[in-house]
């Protein structure tokens, strides 16, 4: 889901970079001072995992590949504002050290990935969270990577690269990820269910001050 | 300044470093089948795949190291790139911690 240069027109790169900017920065402001110096190497971890995670690439019979992209799963246990820094950090450095997305859209694959993914993951985890933790939390993985491929499909599909087909990535990339995105819901359901039952002082009601 | 170490992070680290190892395995595994993303899939048919451009040099291009092989490289850009989030995630959450605005 990392969109390279040249895929989205530069005032589409420039939109969506400027509300990436916005909303991390309205995050950065509800979380600051918020944070013990106990739980401040959590953000660090979970950051790094998501990057190492998501150099696995399963390689899927027909040709797919799918790895874990990790927004719900961050949110879930960091809060949505916390998390959506913690991904926006990872996407970062793919972009700047690894060349893993554009630079002139890296805002965009900011917005797609920290953003969109982990403010929907996230509002899906707690609209169903009193149906159940686990069930709550593969949902939100499921469809938050959808939501964010599918915003990502808007901003190709309206970008002269790809001759403004927008049902034809919306399609594509929609479809996909609906059906990858199972992937991506069971690890974060099965990570974030291991974590709760080893280190439930790690989940989130365990840590109000990082939660939303 | 003294750091608070949770209790965590011994287990924590060590399973980055899994995660790491697994990292050549897997791009060798999806090296021989051959794959693609959706995203890849949507630029090839819409005709967009020439559009591609690469604005600056990557370090480490492609998750791999010039002159290393690949599992060798992946390995390498694995360790780098953990390591390097971990630093940056970590210092971002202890720039937003609690205790920073009442140490100055």
């Amino acid at each position: 889901m990392h969109i390279p240069d040249g895929y989205i027109d530069l005032p589409l790169a420039l939109l969506f970079g400027a509300l990436a900017v916005v909303v991390l920065s309205v995050a950065a402001k509800r979380v600051n001072g918020e944070i013990s110096d106990a739980r401040a190497p959590l953000l660090g971890v979970v950051a790094a995992s998501i990057f190492a995670a998501q150099m696995l690439d399963w390689p899927i019979p027909g040709g797919t590949s799918a790895h874990f992209v990790g927004g719900a799963f961050a949110a879930i246990l960091l809060g949505p504002h916390l998390g959506a820094l913690c991904v926006a950090t990872v996407v970062t450095i793919q972009a700047l050290v690894f060349g893993d997305g554009g630079l002139v859209v890296l805002g965009a694959n900011v917005f797609n990935m920290a953003v969109v993914e982990v403010y929907v993951g996230y509002g899906i985890y707690r609209l169903l969270v009193p149906y159940g933790e686990f069930r709550a939390a593969f949902v939100a993985g499921w469809l938050g990577i959808t939501a964010g491929a599918l915003t990502a499909a808007l901003q190709l599909g309206l970008s002269s690269a790809f001759q403004y087909q927008l049902l034809t990535t919306l399609s594509i990339m929609g479809v996909g990820h609906l059906v990858l995105g199972l992937i991506e819901g069971a690890i974060t359901a099965s990570v974030y269910r291991y974590l709760a039952r080893a280190r439930p002082d790690l989940r989130p009601n365990a840590a109000p001050e990082v939660s939303a | 300044m003294a750091l608070n170490r949770p209790d965590w992070l011994p287990r924590a680290l060590a399973a980055l470093l899994v995660l790491t190892l697994l990292a050549p395995v897997f791009g060798w595994a999806a090296g021989q089948v051959g794959y693609a993303e959706p995203l890849e899939n949507a630029a090839e048919t819409t005709g967009a795949t020439e559009h591609a451009t690469a604005i600056g040099t990557a370090l480490f291009p492609d998750y791999g190291v010039p002159g290393l092989g690949g599992a060798t490289g992946t390995f390498v850009s694995a360790v780098v790139g953990t390591a390097l989030t971990l630093l940056l995630g970590a210092g971002i959450g202890h720039l937003l911690g609690a205790d920073t605005d009442q140490r100055q």
